[in-house]
């Protein structure tokens, strides 16, 4: 384990001098209590208390809209096409960088995705601490995401007067080099990193009335829940809570052909299943024809089917889907709902 | 293989949406190349009776109106309404609120009794429509994606979720977070969120969500205070002949 030392004044500095060389993005303030990572020249553009993001960091790792292939009709030719950027990505919560994981799992099981993998590895992940809860919504507790959990190369803790910095990975530890403004940490950081780290276990206590090992055992009994029902009247399926989601990766993939139609292109672009259209077949058949149901399925794919083939949850406890509901469902309350109900 | 003859019509609009296919620039060379234009008053003088496919903007809103449109079918083996006018029936729609006899008096005064007029209808409410271009005005390249599928052949579905959908995707700070009532939320997707992208509202142009959650939306309005009256009255501004699908 590797620790060195920011001092705050210099965290501008450092930003600075990494955006002169590399493309940075960060959390930038767009008022009205919204953030977005966006990209930045200065440390000054940052900020640094910043509650999540109206998307999280996935639009790097997975962006909205994708070209996957390049074809020619007449030249009998598709070529597949890799587009990716070299990014570093500052400033990513404990929460983002579980839901990054969680698409490491997706995208690396089989079919391996490539254009994911590939563009996965261009990009450089700095973490950094949320001392304490950012609003009400957030239940990264529950979820155990509090708490640092590697998945990234560089992890940024707030101190007093300076940042602790976990150093995690070689191309991590070759950026710390580079800028020159990292000093080793003494006994007395490493006392102030563990000052908060218990601190937090006093602050962070599981936001819902069930505990993180019973969870998925109650979405076992979930399925038939009057809940739903409940969601399916306030549910205005405008699609906010999947497209805001770290670990939604559902997308749909579309040819767009050029005039000459001869040649043209396929991407892929974000779905989601709260969409009226996203589980109607050829027929015309829905197969989730109702807003409950396909608030169900949502549910289900955070906490049921996610743990049964990859073994954790894929609500990473940002608090995204409730922040951004036009209708306010809120996941604390769904889950206190359940849990009621199962008494 | 000759080229498909594309005729364009106006009914009751302000011809803004052809305007936008007058100003496409080099495109335009594109689609010169795989169609015919034979009648398009906005930018040229020739006309034709003989046409494959009718570009309509506007709506319906006189008995002239109602046989035009019906002999235009009649010839045309594609149908394309084109704009909010001819998709939704538009602002031309704010009429059916009021009684016609009424209204044409407040606006004509003492030439009403020269006008003739109907309740304000899109098109597909008259005659089979085959292709929608929703929008006021049409958003460029949405009409490039529907041309392409006209002339291939082959259906194009517009978007039936909310423009949320695109709103959120472009990563914009919410009108409701800013304490601004927009239309998004029951509006058809497809336009990639234009308005809010630029710092406008969603002002319904796209037409409503085919099954719109009227409960849902009645709890966000109270939620935010909004009366159902004013909302009503916003929505109606391009979507008020809905009602006429609704009866159906």
């Amino acid at each position: 384990m590797q620790y060195v030392i920011l001092k705050k004044v210099n965290f501008d500095d450092f930003i600075t001098a990494l955006a002169a060389q590399e493309k940075v993005v960060g959390p930038v303030a767009r008022g009205y209590d919204n953030f977005s990572f966006q990209e930045v020249k200065s440390g000054k553009e940052i900020s640094i208390k910043y509650i999540p993001t109206i998307l999280p960091p996935k639009k790097y790792f997975m962006p909205q809209r994708e070209k996957l292939i390049e074809f020619d009709k007449s030249q009998n030719k598709f070529e597949a096409v890799l587009e990716y950027d070299k990014v570093v990505i500052f400033g990513i919560h404990t929460c983002d960088l579980a839901g990054i994981q969680c698409l490491n799992m997706v995208f690396s099981d089989k079919p391996k995705d490539i254009n994911y993998l590939v563009r996965k590895n261009k990009l450089l992940i700095i973490g950094l601490e949320c001392n304490v809860y950012c609003d009400q919504y957030a239940s990264c507790k529950v979820v155990d995401n509090h708490l640092p959990n590697g998945g990234y190369d560089l992890f940024f803790t707030e101190l007093p007067d300076s940042f602790i910095v976990h150093v995690n990975t070689l191309r991590g530890d070759e950026l710390i080099e580079k800028t020159r403004l990292f000093n080793p940490a003494e006994k007395i950081h490493l006392d102030q990193l563990e000052e908060v780290r218990k601190k937090k276990r006093e602050i962070f206590k599981d936001e819902v009335k069930i505990g993180h090992h019973e969870l998925s055992k109650l979405f076992d009994r979930a399925y038939d829940s009057k809940v739903w029902e409940d969601l399916d009247k306030r549910c205005v399926a405008c699609g906010n809570c999947t497209n805001v989601c770290p670990s939604c990766y559902c997308f749909d993939i579309l040819d767009n052909m050029n005039f000459d139609f001869n040649t043209g292109d396929r991407s892929r672009g974000w779905d989601s299943c709260q969409n009226e259209p996203f589980a109607k077949v050829a027929t015309g058949e829905n197969f989730r024809k109702t807003r409950g149901a396909r608030q169900r399925h949502r549910y289900f794919r955070k906490f049921k089917y996610p743990v049964e083939r990859y073994s954790r949850y894929f609500c990473t406890g940002c608090g995204r889907c409730t922040r951004t509901c036009m209708a306010k469902i809120s996941l604390k309350e769904t889950i206190n709902a359940l849990v009621d109900e199962q008494k | 293989m000759s080229k498909p003859k594309v005729a364009f019509f106006d009914f009751a609009c302000c011809e803004g949406c052809q305007l936008q296919m007058a100003n496409f620039g080099e495109v335009l060379l594109d689609i010169l190349n795989l169609v015919d234009i034979v009648t398009f008053r906005e930018v040229m003088s020739e006309k034709s009776e003989i046409y494959d496919i009718a570009i309509i903007e506007g709506s319906i809103t006189t008995a002239h109106d109602t046989e035009r449109i019906k002999n235009i079918r009649a010839k045309a083996k594609v149908v394309i309404a084109y704009g909010s006018c001819a998709t939704i029936g538009g602002i031309n729609g704010m009429k059916n609120k009021f009684d016609l006899e009424e209204i044409k008096k407040y606006v004509y005064r003492d030439g009403a009794k020269q006008i003739e007029t109907l309740p304000t209808r899109a098109v597909h409410q008259v005659v089979k429509v085959d292709y929608f271009i929703n929008c006021c005005p049409v958003y460029p390249p949405e009409i490039l994606k529907v041309l392409k599928c006209v002339i291939a052949g082959i259906p194009y579905a517009v978007p039936d979720y909310a423009v949320c959908v695109e709103c959120k995707l472009n990563e914009n700070v919410c009108m409701y977070d800013k304490g601004i009532t927009c239309l998004g939320p029951v509006t058809k997707a497809g336009c990639n969120s234009w308005c809010i992208n630029n710092g406008n509202i969603c002002y319904g142009c796209r037409g409503m969500v085919t099954n719109p959650a009227k409960n849902g939306q009645l709890d966000i309005l109270a939620r935010h205070k909004i009366p159902l009256d004013w909302i009503t009255n916003k929505l109606d501004m391009y979507n008020k002949p809905r009602e006429l699908d609704e009866q159906k």
